[in-house]
């Protein structure tokens, strides 16, 4: 029998879920905990709820990306950053998480899935590092 | 002198450019016996590399729905869960240079011998498709191991895939270096290609080839022992891939993977890691694939598609001289034909320790040049002959007279071929001992002399032959003027050797 993977029950959680609301939606909910209990997933919720995740997004063409910089981003490069990313990923809906973090001196990190653009400082002086080291 | 150091910094630092690219990246999810599985990375290609962020190199083996396999070449201690992984975008490759001759690297082509830094400006990928029909060319050409045990009956062409079989403790490592030993000018370069082999062990071998004169022409690629699998793996790999960067360059290659068993093991090992399904002796499926595409990149090239060679001498260590097991099996029909060393002969004191009946070479004898052909034609039926009869003889006394001359002449071809390590024969002295032995000349010699009749009578030809030598050396022709010189050479020293 093959292994059940927790994109599999996202598939069906999802599935079966499509179209209902109030105690319909609630039961339905109630009885795929059950049924992770059941088959021993429990462990697997994340896993699970990543994989919810990510169907929901595809069905709703919504890009999520992290930004972590050194310092708060102001309200107007946060739009502009998030226009740029809906244009390049052909994305309706951007779904933005920013982070500060002092260590990276300078610049921002965009992740987005898998995807991540570091301009930041520690990552040039990284590649200064390198290229003095072996000339690459 | 100081000042000197900082504008030179100053100058590189100008220079440099920081890239800006959007990188594929994902996490570690789970580390353990040098293989890891990430997420993330979905775009990643099998057989592509990835770095972790201690520096360390990794290629991605099994590509699954929500997470990669991939072994880990090196110390995979520090690395661990939520670390994060870059996709590199490149095939594992291996730096290829002509100053890699001489060097001993490891299986990522990075050297170990102390000697600094090996510069390359190109790169060759270590997994690639063999070449094509179309492009190859049969084998015509010998290479001339110095054994003659195996240049006169099993002979290996330029091309060949040969395979070297036996038992622990057999020879067969000491029938590589001596083929390594005996490529002195004549145009070959060599890879050794040691897998799971003891550190000492390499090292003895590499004093020796240093000793011999032969890390002049010879790479060595080194996966120890105590090395990850992940290493063991690939290092026959990476030494096709130098070889083939030779083959390139239109010149003739030696490869030598001691041993493909170990390397089977190790891949073994990586596959039921990577939760693959065990086959036969828990091998997987497609560890018969792992040594044909291995194997099959030996060829040689057509003139017009640039010549060159690889010839390459697989060794296989079996248990108890089990032939018939698994990866043996394997091998032996990817190959061209065996060189099947026996421990019973090995302690009868018969060194190299060949038997001559399960011993073949496949295409070889087309490689052979017209006076071994000539001399040696006979010698594998005689030699199997003689072992028949040696067997049946014990049973009995009275045996009739040409019984008795074969026994005779089948002990002194025995002698003839015994071969102390380390002490390659040239073929034109080879030709000279064989052409005495199958033309009768040491049938009256005592069995205990052969050895100082043998060493007389090249000495003594090499100087009254002249003509002989001239024509096998360098024209590789067998005349009936040269023979008859040859002939004449082999009475005159006989004659003396009596007195």
């Amino acid at each position: 029998m093959a292994k059940i993977s927790p994109k599999n029950i996202a598939e069906a959680v999802y599935g079966v879920s499509q179209g209902k609301s109030g105690h319909d939606l609630a039961f339905i909910l109630k009885r795929s905990v059950v049924m992770l209990q059941k088959k021993r997933m429990l462990g697997k919720s994340k896993e699970v709820l990543n994989a919810l995740q990510e169907i929901f997004d595809k069905k709703t063409n919504t890009i999520r990306i992290k930004v972590t910089s050194t310092k708060g981003i102001g309200h107007q490069e946060k739009s502009k950053l998030e226009h740029e990313i809906k244009e390049r990923y052909k994305a309706q809906n951007v779904e933005s998480e920013f982070f500060e973090d002092k260590e990276l001196l300078g610049g921002m990190k965009i992740e987005v899935g898998d995807e991540v653009l570091d301009t930041t400082y520690i990552n040039k002086l990284r590649q200064l590092e390198n290229f003095l080291i072996q000339g690459k | 002198m100081s000042n000197h150091i900082v504008e030179n910094l100053k100058k590189e630092i100008e220079n440099f450019k920081a890239i800006l690219k959007i990188e594929k990246v994902g996490n570690v999810l789970e580390v353990f016996d040098g293989i890891a599985k990430l997420s993330g990375l979905s775009d990643l290609r099998s057989s592509e590399m990835v770095t972790f962020g201690n520096g360390e190199v990794g290629v991605a083996l099994n590509l699954e729905e929500d997470a990669v396999g991939v072994i880990i070449f090196g110390d995979y201690s520090h690395i661990k869960e939520g670390d994060v992984v870059k996709a590199t975008g490149r095939i594992l490759e291996v730096p290829v240079s002509d100053s890699i001759i001489g060097r001993v690297v490891n299986a990522i082509g990075a050297p170990i011998d102390g000697k600094g830094a090996i510069k390359s400006d190109k790169t060759y990928p270590i997994e690639k498709v063999a070449p094509g029909v179309i492009t190859r060319q049969s084998v015509s050409e010998p290479v001339a191991t110095g054994i003659k045990a195996i240049d006169a009956i099993i002979p290996i062409g330029r091309g060949q895939r040969e395979l070297i079989i036996g038992d622990r403790q057999t020879g067969k490592t000491a029938i590589a270096i001596d083929t390594i030993l005996n490529q002195k000018g004549q145009n070959m370069i060599c890879v050794y290609v040691s897998t799971g082999q003891k550190d000492s062990k390499l090292r003895k071998l590499q004093a020796r080839l240093e000793e011999g004169g032969a890390m002049d022409y010879t790479v060595i690629v080194s996966a120890g022992a105590s090395e990850s699998p992940a290493l063991s793996y690939i290092a026959p790999y990476t030494g096709v891939s130098i070889a083939e960067y030779f083959m390139d360059k239109g010149k003739d290659v030696l490869i030598i993977y001691d041993d493909l068993s170990k390397h089977a093991v190790a891949y073994r090992e990586i596959s039921l890691l990577l939760r693959r399904p065990p086959g036969r002796e828990a091998y997987p499926g497609d560890v018969f694939y792992l040594h044909s595409r291995l194997l099959e990149r030996a060829c040689r090239r057509s003139a017009k598609y640039g010549g060159g060679s690889i010839t390459a001498l697989p060794i296989i260590e079996t248990q108890a001289g089990d032939i018939s097991a698994y990866i043996p099996t394997n091998v032996i029909s990817i190959t061209d034909g065996q060189i099947f060393l026996e421990t019973d002969l090995f302690y009868k004191g018969i060194r190299p320790a060949v038997n001559v009946g399960s011993s073949v070479s496949r295409v070889g004898s087309s490689a052979q040049i017209k006076a071994m052909k000539k001399v040696a034609g006979t010698l594998k039926l005689d030699l199997a002959q003689f072992r028949e009869l040696e067997a049946f003889a014990q049973f009995g006394s009275d045996l009739d007279d040409s019984t008795k001359r074969q026994i005779e002449r089948g002990k002194r071809a025995v002698e003839v071929l015994k071969q102390p390590q380390y002490s390659p024969v040239k073929t034109e002295h080879q030709v000279t001992v064989l052409y005495a032995l199958v033309k009768g000349f040491m049938d009256d010699v005592p069995v205990e002399r052969i050895k100082e009749f043998e060493q007389g009578l090249i000495e003594h030809s090499e100087r009254n032959a002249k003509t002989f030598y001239k024509e096998v050396t360098e024209s590789k022709m067998w005349t009936d003027k040269g023979e008859e010189q040859l002939k004449k050479a082999i009475g005159d020293f006989k004659q003396s050797f009596n007195k």
